[in-house]
């Protein structure tokens, strides 16, 4: 076994560390990656993790929930723990401070593996992210990753249990806020990246006339006040529009793939979305369908491709999670991953290319 | 000079892609996230400045 799963709901964070060392006893970890309640303290949970896995890199970040093999959990921490038969190489880095753009990771990493970014070979090496989610960066951050490096990064946006205040992401016995944790990993079996949202493309249309991408808000829809466009597409009142956000968010549809746009809110004409879209985008109206067939059949279209499946970080989007307790369903979706080594949480955005909305992306171990 | 667009974006494909298959989609997507649909592009697209621009500063980068 070269990927092995742990997971606490003891509340008092040095038990809940002790938990996982004890489940984890017998393997002999190279990397761990966590995933924590923002109701445990987050310089605890990180320091106590880092102390209890010397040999180990830890990396996580907070949550709006947690996801572990066949369960959805709150208030719980869990943990993914790799040795050198799943991963032969990896290295965590920080950027510590969004609002500067900085090198300093990257070389890091070039130094680690010995040779450029840039010819890092995405067959060879596997990214993940992990960012502050309430930062609101993570559309620069991924656009600058893109433009710097082959290697795909999958990863999320830290939580907070929808309490929007603080989030954390953990590297190197610290937490942090207002950061990126990355990782690079060269894994010692084939992996595959799954990207599932469960939605399909309606034929209205909505073209960005005027927005502001730093601030992801949309001015105007196809020359119309932006609240007035969508509640049109939809055929509702803009006072009932709201009420539609989480069955019908918009998406930038590329190649028959969504990227999807969820709607956080109107503010008089303006609607203000949790990702950033740009002027002149297109964008596609979409339809919610069944989240627990659809992330089945990405899920067994992974394991086909694989042939197998040892282990899946699954980062979840919270709006998902909402909507599967609202129809009562999250029990069922935890099952969907029974069987199948699991870590997960639910995120405030998940990122695969670029930043998104209301979308899976999991990263899945052979 | 009419297509000098669609010139630039099949130039920054194939320097990123670097016969990769795979990774022309990646690449495609990554475009289409800035704002540029590399498949709405022809020989015959008009120039626009601020779009040649973008993908100067692309293909400076490489």
């Amino acid at each position: 076994m070269s990927i092995k799963t742990a997971f606490s709901l003891n509340p008092d964070p040095q038990n809940a560390v002790a938990d996982i060392r004890t489940q984890l006893q017998d393997f002999d970890p190279k990397l761990i990656v966590f995933f924590a309640s923002s109701s445990l303290a987050p310089d605890e949970i990180a320091e106590r993790m880092e102390a209890a896995f010397p040999t180990a890199e830890t990396f996580g970040c907070s949550t709006a929930g947690e996801i572990t093999t066949g369960k959805m959990l709150t208030k719980s921490i869990v943990a993914m723990a790799f040795n050198r038969q799943a991963i032969k190489n990896s290295k965590v880095e920080v950027l510590e401070d969004l609002d500067k753009e900085s090198y300093r990771a990257f070389n890091a990493f070039q130094r680690h593996f010995n040779k450029p970014m840039k010819e890092m070979d995405p067959k060879q090496y596997v990214g993940i992210i992990l960012v502050d989610g309430l930062c609101r960066k993570e559309e620069l951050i991924m656009d600058k990753m893109g433009d710097l490096t082959n290697v795909n990064f999958i990863g999320s946006s830290a939580g907070d249990d929808l309490k929007f205040e603080s989030t954390y992401v953990f590297a190197n016995g610290k937490s942090y806020n207002h950061a990126a944790v990355l990782a690079i990993l060269e894994p010692a079996t084939d992996i595959t990246f799954v990207k599932t949202q469960s939605f399909r493309e309606l034929p209205q249309k909505l073209t960005v006339t005027k927005a502001n991408e730093f601030t992801r808000e949309v001015y105007e829809f196809n020359g119309k006040p932006a609240a007035v466009a969508y509640a049109e597409a939809l055929g509702v009142s803009v006072e009932e529009a709201p009420k539609r956000f989480m069955h019908n968010p918009v998406g930038l549809v590329f190649e028959g793939e969504p990227f999807v746009r969820s709607p956080q809110q109107i503010k008089g004409d303006t609607m203000l979305f949790y990702c950033s879209v740009k002027e002149g985008m297109e964008l596609s109206l979409l339809e919610s369908t069944d989240i627990i067939a659809s992330t089945k059949q990405s899920l067994d279209a992974a394991r086909s491709e694989l042939g197998g499946i040892s282990g899946v970080i699954n980062f979840n989007c919270i709006l998902r999670t909402l909507e599967l307790n609202q129809k009562g369903l999250s029990d069922e979706y935890g099952k969907v991953f029974e069987g199948v080594p699991t870590v997960g949480f639910s995120t405030y955005g998940e990122q695969y290319i670029g930043h998104i909305n209301q979308t899976a992306t999991l990263l899945v171990f052979r | 000079m009419a297509g000098k667009i669609k010139q630039m974006i099949d130039t920054l494909i194939t320097l990123r892609a670097k016969d990769n298959a795979m990774l022309v989609g990646i690449i495609k997507t990554k475009l289409m996230l800035k704002g540029i649909d590399s498949n709405k592009f022809t020989a015959q697209s008009a120039d626009n400045p601020v779009l040649i621009g973008k993908l100067e500063a692309l293909l400076k980068e490489l």
